[in-house]
């Protein structure tokens, strides 16, 4: 892929130059343009035909319509679908660099089996079928002496995880779990809390919004990154809580660099201003249409914009001032959800007290505030989940943290059984493009995890940290290569649209898609039947009774439907527990959990010490940096810091420093920046691998993994990655 | 009727993200290190507290209608196109002197380390041509950047001309008329260099220029006579032949 031009023989290169010549005007010498005759002018230089196809993005989980182009059987370019309204017809850098990600050095060409000890990179290239068998019988036997749970599966974020999770259930485990217990579970407990579902918001028709604990602008989210600048053109006001000085923040009207930890106390200052000065609307809101609004006013007293201020370092007169404002925008107002919130111990009481922000606004179900799911009408198909008599009664981590959400359950809680082997042995791991060595906090503890198991089979198109320790490496083909089930999307208030991916181009290599990988392992494993069926019937019963939608797909690469956008619920309960929204939790409170946010100040670094925070920008998605395209950006990642603690420690941009916690310590350069709060220091994600099969960002910079201590959110088990503090030291 | 593609910017909704330069690059082949488009930024001044901000712009050749990279191209290489405005690099005719880049006063070209001669931005000519937007138009995120021509009043491009306020980034003390608008304001537009032609350029445009370009008329002469030489001669030997540069 170095050069995809085809090397020009003599006679074509006479025949260019010479038509070249002729169509340049500009070289301004009539000999030669009298000399060619026009029809030679026109022809330009011999191209291959472009053929174009619709498919969807995969380079982070967002699912952005593209269109490629395809010239000799090789994928050129990569352009947006204009008609995709999700995205807003854009596609970012990322989308961009996915020709980069097809054809990869780094890709993985056949299966592969470790023959020396883990990690220590010794393989044989081993054929699918032995590979397959391999597989098969590995798990067969840890089901057999374990149980059928004694595999833990990490289905990916991925439009063919359903068919991981659909092979996870049938071969009989509960252990299922995901990236997002990295990512956003704290968020959607808070919301399903609070309002009974996960809102969308509707950032394009709102008018005043608030950002805390997220960066759209480089961590960016379709519709809403696009959307916040169509709101402000349309005069929304956008206000930034951030410790870090982000583009969000360099692009916000507001910026208030807060003490990180301290969002509680800002939201709860301000619903303190908006219940004492009678700002809610009383009629369609509070008290009337919630649940403990009379605890919830005791409950604020307490949490004045002067304490706010004295606690995150925002001035009173603007949490107040904000409060006005933000009311007076109100219904079409938010406090924006954002979507990563695994920062820290209590992020779903942080994110309950933005919920409830949000209740007292009044803004569900409404323009310019948060949307109730909209009907896409994809259907799962329906299949039959066998009983095995002998395994336990629930996943392993159940019951360790009240507010465990189905399906999702917590990587880290789960390691952690694995490593005790309580309440039940886990010694298989059945794992889908996710790179937990690469994005876990504590990469020792994920190690020692590993050392437990006695079987790790891997599909990843790269040779992931992950994929260096696994047992067996399976090739997978990527997005572009693959023909994928139909995937039901909600942009927002932009639409509610369904799509599907047919291969671009073929699999290359021995790659296959784990569709086609878990149809094997089925069969191979008396399973066949709940696999019996090609990709073209499962689409017909996704989309059954959906009519035109598979035609859609086909022809503008996405189908959408029509259903309601605002004031679904129309008057009927919503799904919460009490049917309105809650303010109090009556399931917390039986839980021994708070039933409203109860501020705790966060453990403060001591003098020679930091918060370590992390984040990624515009350009990079975790362990999708290993990008070429990409790293032109950033080779390797940085160590943010303030210049005043820099120079008290003596320490110069530039510097190569080591980081350091209690969990380990990585190396990287240091870069210093006023853009960032005193006693905190920043990394980005993706970089530091351990696998040379990562040559892009192998032994470039720090990973996250390897310096973030492991902490969780209490309620939801989600991984709290903003609580580790840690030294700077100049490595001589 | 005659074009004059232009593209108008609103650098106020510009998030840095980079699709213009990644879409830009893979379009083109551009090499590692190197770049027909970019963004520009402004420092923070991080006394001015809550109101900080850092200001985006992106860019790229601007096709100027007084191009100094025309100017100082002694073999009529560079030239502007007088139906569509852009401002082409015929590589066929260069002799890699390297004028045009040092007198382009906006840094818009570079050397291709391999081809030896200018790349430049070219508003994706070939993707006009399939009726598609040029690539970094296409793919920005906030569409922050319109694409179109002047001279039709409908166009996009002509209607944020005549509604909104414009200004352009130039060059100091020359104006090269850049055909690339920004919306009301844009910073920083301090950064463009000054307009470096050779030494001997006085005597290339009075003198030796209009020679050089017949004496490049009569070598296309000659490869035209080769040209039809090999037509008629067949082409039995093309094909394994290497590439010669």
């Amino acid at each position: 892929m170095k050069d995809k031009m085809p090397p020009l023989s003599r006679r074509k290169f006479l025949k260019t130059s010479l038509a070249a010549a002729a169509i340049s005007t500009g070289a301004g010498s009539p000999l030669v343009k009298s000399l060619v005759p026009r029809a030679h002018a026109s022809g330009g230089r011999p191209q291959a035909p472009i053929s174009s196809h619709f498919t969807v993005c995969d380079m982070c989980f967002n699912r952005c319509g593209m269109i490629a182009r395809v010239q000799n059987g090789v994928i050129t370019k990569i352009d947006p679908n204009p008609g995709f309204l999700k995205s807003r017809g854009m596609l970012c850098a990322r989308g961009n660099a996915a020709t980069k990600h097809i054809y990869d050095p780094d890709r993985l060409k056949y299966p592969l089996r470790r023959t020396g000890k883990r990690g220590e990179g010794k393989w044989e290239r081993i054929s699918w079928d032995e590979a397959l068998d391999y597989t098969a019988e590995k798990l067969l036997e840890i089901g057999e002496k374990y149980t059928r749970c004694g595999v833990m599966f990490i289905p990916g974020s991925d439009m063919q995880s359903q068919f991981v999770n659909r092979f996870a259930e049938v071969f009989g485990s509960f252990n299922i779990t995901s990236h997002e217990t990295l990512c956003l579970l704290s968020k959607n407990r808070a919301y399903l809390d609070t309002l009974g579902e996960v809102p969308y918001p509707d950032v394009y028709y709102s008018k005043y919004i608030i950002i805390a604990g997220a960066n759209p602008f480089e961590a960016i989210i379709t519709p809403d990154t696009m959307d916040f600048f169509e709101a402000r053109k349309n005069g929304c006001k956008i206000i930034v809580l951030d410790p870090r000085f982000t583009k969000t923040a360099a692009l916000a009207d507001e910026w208030y660099q807060i003490k990180p930890g301290t969002d509680m106390a800002f939201f709860l200052a301000l619903c303190h201003v908006i219940v004492k000065e009678e700002l809610f609307e009383a009629e369609g809101c509070c008290p009337i249409r919630t649940y403990g609004f009379d605890e919830f006013f005791l409950h604020i007293q307490k949490y004045t914009p002067e304490w706010a201020e004295k606690e995150c370092g925002i001035p009173a007169e603007d949490i107040i001032r904000i409060a006005r404002e933000i009311t007076a925008a109100a219904p079409a107002a938010m406090v924006y959800p954002g979507r990563r919130t695994s920062d820290y111990e209590d992020s779903t009481q942080i994110r309950r007290a933005m919920a409830i922000t949000n209740a007292l606004l009044n803004n569900f179900d409404k323009p310019g505030g948060l949307l109730a799911i909209r009907e896409v009408g994809v259907k799962t198909p329906y299949y039959d989940v066998p009983w095995y008599d002998d395994n336990p009664f629930d996943r392993v981590e159940a019951g360790m943290v009240p507010g465990l959400i189905d399906h999702e359950g917590s990587f880290q809680l789960m390691r952690d059984a694995i490593i005790s082997g309580e309440p039940y042995p886990i010694k298989g791991w059945f794992n889908f493009k996710t790179n937990f060595m690469q994005t876990a906090a504590n990469r020792n503890k994920t190690l020692e995890m590993i050392d437990h198991l006695e079987f790790i089979v891997n599909i990843d198109i790269a040779m992931t940290d992950t994929a260096w320790y696994s047992d067996v490496v399976l090739p997978g083909a990527s997005f572009l290569e693959r023909k994928d089930p139909v995937s039901a999307l909600q942009g927002s208030s932009a639409c509610a649209c369904a799509v599907m991916r047919d291969p671009v181009v073929p699999e290359m290599f021995e790659s296959r898609s784990p569709f086609w990988i878990c149809q094997q392992l089925a069969k191979r494993m008396g399973l066949g039947d709940s696999f019996d069926f090609t990709l073209d019937e499962y689409r017909k019963q996704q989309v059954d009774g959906l009519d035109g939608a598979l035609e859609a797909m086909k022809m503008m690469g996405v189908y959408y439907n029509p259903s309601r956008t605002y004031d679904i619920y129309a008057g009927s309960p919503l799904k919460t527990l009490t049917g309105v929204k809650e303010i109090y939790n009556q399931r917390y409170a039986r839980a021994g959990v708070d039933p409203m946010p109860v501020y705790k100040r966060p453990k403060q670094p001591s003098e020679n010490e930091f918060r370590l925070v992390v984040g990624r920008t515009a350009f990079f998605t975790h362990s999708n940096t290993n990008n070429e395209l990409l790293t032109e950006f950033m080779e390797e990642n940085t160590l943010n810091m303030h210049p005043e603690p820099a120079a008290r420690m003596g320490l110069k941009d530039g510097d190569l420093v080591e980081v350091k916690s209690r969990a380990g310590q990585g190396r990287l350069r240091l870069e210093l920046t006023q853009g960032i709060e005193k006693q905190t220091v920043y990394m980005a994600t993706g970089f530091g691998a351990l696998s040379p099969g990562m040559s892009l960002v192998h032994n470039k910079g720090a990973s996250i993994s390897e310096v973030l201590e492991d902490y969780y959110d209490e309620i939801s088990g989600n991984m709290a990655m903003h609580e580790t503090l840690v030294t700077v030291r100049k490595v001589a | 009727m005659k074009k004059k593609y232009c593209m108008v910017i609103d650098s106020s909704v510009c998030i840095d993200c980079k699709a213009c330069m990644v879409s830009c690059k893979v379009q083109h082949n551009v090499p590692r290190g190197r770049w027909r488009n970019w963004i520009k930024h402004t420092e923070p001044d991080f006394s001015m507290g809550k109101h900080t901000f850092v200001h985006f712009q992106p860019g790229g050749c601007m096709q100027c209608d007084e191009p100094s990279c025309v100017y100082a191209c002694p073999s009529g290489a560079t030239f502007k196109d007088e139906e569509t405005g852009i401002v082409h690099v015929n590589e066929d005719l260069c002799i890699g002197c390297g004028n045009c880049i040092t007198a382009c006063p906006y840094g818009a070209r570079y050397r291709h380390p391999v081809k030896r001669v200018p790349d430049k931005c070219d508003f994706c000519s070939d993707r006009l041509s399939r009726g598609l937007l040029p690539a970094c138009v296409d793919t920005c995120p906030t569409k922050a950047r319109t694409f179109g021509d002047m001279n039709d009043p409908d166009s996009d491009v002509s209607r944020l001309l005549r509604d909104r306020e414009t200004v352009r980034v130039v060059s100091k003390p020359v104006d090269t008329k850049p055909n690339m608008f920004y919306l009301a304001e844009t910073m920083p537009a301090d950064w463009p260099g000054s307009v470096e032609y050779p030494a001997a350029h006085q005597a290339m445009t009075g003198f030796v220029n209009p020679l050089v370009k017949i004496a490049v008329g009569i070598s296309g002469l000659g490869v035209a006579a080769m040209f039809l030489k090999q037509l008629f001669t067949g082409d039995e030997t093309s094909g394994n032949d290497k590439e010669e540069v």
